[in-house]
C-alpha cells in the first residue's frame, strides 16, 4: 500500500481527549469528572487504588461502560453512544485485565480473531502505516514463546504466556491507541520487566497507550504523563519526575511512603 | 495430521456402515436409522447455538413443524408437487426464524424464556387452528416426494435420500463452523465483550446463527413429513425441543456427530425400554443427568478420553 499517507498528519488536536467525564456502574457513581489528553505515541498511565475507578475509565474509552456524561473524542471523531465493535474498528484496542484470552481457542485463533473479514473493512486491515504494522508473523516474532504454542488452546497456556497472547491479540488489530488495564498483575519481576520493554517499543513504534496500573514503579518507568485516580477524580497530574517528588499523594492516595522513591 | 486421518477414517467408516445398513437391517431398524438421521439433523441445528455460540434456544420444534406442517397442507389440501411443497415448507421454516431471531437481542435465561414462550406460539397456533392445521389429528396421508416423475416411495430409496441429505448438511455444517463466522461463534461463547472489543458486532453474528439454525431445522421438518406421511403437534411441541437440547448434549456438544450419536441413543433407548418398562421418559432423564455428571462433552468426548495415543482433543479446532 503505496498511497498509505500517516493520517495522523492531518490530525488537528490529540489522538485522545477525555472531557469531564462521569461514568455509573450500576448505581453508584464511579467517575466524577475525569478529563486527560493523550498525544500520539505517548504513554499515560492511571494510577490509583482498588475500586478508584481505574478499570471503569478503561471501560468508559473502550464504550464497554459508556459515560452517562461528559465526552470522549478519539482522532477528532466523538466516541459518544458509539459500540465497542465500532471504537474498536476506529483503532482502539484493549488488553482486559487478568489476561482475558479466549481459553478454548488455540493461540493461532485468538491471535486471527481481530483479523477477520467479520471484524474488519479489508481497507483497516490492509491500510496503516509502513512501519507499524503488525501481523501474524510479526507479532511471533516479538513473541517467541507463543511461536512455539501456535495449535496450544489459550487455557494451556502460563500466566505470562496469556498475557503476551492477550497483548499479541491487541497488536494484530493494529490500533493507534492501546488501553491496557494492570497487564503486570500477578506477574512475576522478571515478566514485569519484559512488559516494560514491550510497552517502550510499542511506543516508539507510534502506538499511543493508556496504562493502568498499581505498579508505580512500572508506571513511572514507561509513562510519559501520570495521573492518580482516587474515589473517582484526578487527585494528581504530572510527569513522572512531579510524582516521585510528590510525598504527600504517594503516601495518602498510592499508600507508600515517598521516602522509597528517592 | 495423525489426528485429522483419524477423523478422516471414522467419517469414512461411518459412511460405509451407513451405505451398507439396508443390506442387513430390517424394516423396522431402517425405520428407526431414518428417524435417528432426522431427529440428529434436528440437534445439530441446535447445537449450532448451543455448542457454539453458547445460546440455549428451546423454539427448535417451531421450525421444524412450520416447515413440516407448510410442506403437508400444500400437499394434502392443495395438491401442489413435492418441487413446490417442499421448498416452500422450507422457505416458511426459515421466515419463521428471520422473525424470532430477534430473540437474540436478549441473553442467558431471558434468551431461554423468550424462546420458550416463542415455540408455545407455534404449538398454540397448529393445535387451535384446527381448521386450517386439523388441529390434534393433524395432517394425515402425505404422499411420498415425488420430482419429476420419479417417486421416492420405498423406504430403503427414501433412506438413501435422508442419508444424502444429511451427509451433504454434515459437510456444509463442516465449512460453516470452520470458516471466519464459526470462529467467531466460538469467540462469542467465550466471551461476547471481549469480542466486540475486537470490533465485532456480535448480535448480527448471533442473529445469523439463529437463522442458519432454523434452516437446518426446517430442512429436518421437511424430511421428517415426508418420512412420517402425517404431521400433528406434537411436532411443534416444547417436550421435542427439549428432547433435541438432550440429544445434542449427551452426544457431545460442539461437534458434528455428537448430535446424531446423541439422537441415536435417545431413539434407540427409547425405543428398547419402552417395551417393557412404562416409565421409559424417566431412564431418558437418568441418562441425560449421567451425562452431565460423568460425561459433561457427551458420549464424543469419553471416546475421545478413551482414544489410545495422540490426544489434546482441545486443541483441535
Amino acid at each position: 500500500m503505496s498511497n498509505a499517507t500517516p493520517s495522523s498528519a492531518t490530525m488537528s488536536g490529540p489522538l485522545l481527549r477525555v472531557a469531564d467525564i462521569h461514568t455509573y456502574y450500576g448505581d453508584s457513581y464511579v467517575l466524577q469528572g475525569v478529563s486527560l489528553t493523550l498525544q500520539k505515541g505517548q504513554i499515560a498511565a492511571i494510577l490509583g487504588r482498588n475500586g478508584m475507578g481505574k478499570t471503569t475509565l478503561i471501560r468508559s474509552v473502550a464504550g464497554l461502560t459508556p459515560p452517562r456524561a461528559g465526552e470522549i473524542t478519539y482522532r477528532d471523531m466523538s466516541l459518544r453512544g458509539k459500540p465497542p465493535y465500532v471504537i474498536a474498528q476506529a483503532g482502539i484496542s484493549i488488553v482486559p485485565q487478568g489476561r482475558r484470552i479466549f481459553r478454548s481457542l488455540s493461540v493461532r485463533e485468538n491471535l486471527l480473531l481481530p483479523t477477520s473479514v467479520l471484524a474488519r473493512s479489508s481497507q483497516a486491515r490492509n491500510g496503516g502505516e509502513p512501519g507499524q504494522r503488525w501481523d501474524f508473523d510479526e507479532v511471533l516474532k516479538e513473541f517467541p514463546q507463543l511461536a512455539e504454542r501456535v495449535n496450544h488452546s489459550g487455557g494451556s497456556l502460563s500466566g505470562g504466556e496469556q498475557q503476551m497472547l492477550a497483548i499479541g491479540r491487541a497488536l494484530m488489530a493494529n490500533p493507534k491507541l492501546i488501553l491496557m488495564d494492570e497487564p503486570s498483575e500477578g506477574l512475576s519481576p522478571r515478566l514485569v520487566l519484559r512488559v516494560q520493554e514491550i510497552m517502550r517499543r510499542l511506543r516508539a513504534r507510534g502506538h499511543a497507550i493508556l496504562l493502568v496500573e498499581q505498579n508505580l514503579e512500572l508506571a513511572l518507568s514507561v509513562a510519559d504523563e501520570v495521573y492518580v485516580l482516587s474515589a473517582g477524580q484526578f487527585v494528581f497530574q504530572g510527569t513522572p519526575a512531579d510524582l516521585a517528588n510528590a510525598t504527600q499523594v504517594l503516601d495518602q492516595h498510592l499508600g507508600v511512603s515517598g521516602a522509597r522513591m528517592v | 495430521m495423525k489426528v485429522r486421518s483419524y477423523g478422516v477414517v471414522m467419517a469414512l467408516i461411518a459412511i460405509a456402515a451407513a451405505l451398507a445398513a439396508p443390506l442387513v437391517a430390517d424394516p423396522f431398524w431402517m425405520t428407526l436409522i431414518t428417524q435417528i438421521y432426522i431427529y440428529g439433523l434436528l440437534a445439530l441445528s441446535v447445537d449450532l447455538l448451543l455448542g457454539h455460540a453458547g445460546l440455549y434456544s428451546l423454539c427448535q420444534a417451531s421450525f421444524f413443524a412450520v416447515a413440516a406442517y407448510t410442506t403437508a397442507i400444500l400437499q394434502v389440501r392443495y395438491g401442489y408437487p413435492t418441487i413446490v411443497a417442499a421448498p416452500a415448507g422450507l422457505i416458511a421454516g426459515t421466515l419463521l426464524a428471520v422473525l424470532y431471531g430477534s430473540a437474540v437481542r436478549t441473553r442467558g435465561v431471558y434468551f431461554i424464556l423468550i424462546t420458550i414462550a416463542l415455540g408455545y406460539i407455534i404449538w398454540g397456533a397448529v393445535y387451535r387452528w384446527a381448521s386450517f392445521t386439523g388441529g390434534d389429528n393433524g395432517i394425515t396421508n402425505v404422499p411420498p416426494p415425488s420430482v419429476a416423475g420419479f417417486s421416492i416411495a420405498s423406504q430403503t430409496a427414501y433412506y438413501y435420500f435422508v442419508l444424502t441429505v444429511v451427509i451433504l448438511c454434515a459437510f456444509g455444517y463442516r465449512i460453516l463452523i470452520r470458516s471466519p463466522f464459526g470462529l467467531s461463534l466460538r469467540g462469542i461463547k467465550g466471551s461476547e465483550s471481549r469480542m466486540q472489543s475486537l470490533g465485532y458486532r456480535t448480535t448480527m453474528h448471533l442473529y445469523a446463527a439463529f437463522v442458519i439454525s432454523g434452516l437446518i431445522a426446517s430442512l429436518a421438518g421437511v424430511l421428517y413429513v415426508y418420512y412420517n406421511r402425517f404431521i400433528n403437534p406434537v411436532a411443534a411441541s416444547f417436550q421435542i425441543s427439549v428432547e433435541v437440547s438432550l440429544m445434542a448434549i449427551v452426544g457431545g456438544s460442539g461437534t458434528i456427530v455428537g448430535p446424531f450419536i446423541g439422537a441415536g441413543v435417545f431413539l434407540g433407548l427409547r425405543n428398547w425400554v419402552s417395551s417393557f418398562f412404562e416409565l421409559h421418559t424417566a431412564v431418558m432423564g437418568a441418562v441425560f443427568i449421567a451425562t452431565v455428571l460423568w460425561a459433561p462433552s457427551g458420549i464424543v468426548g469419553l471416546v475421545e478420553r478413551w482414544r489410545p495415543g495422540i490426544g489434546k482433543p482441545k486443541d483441535q479446532p
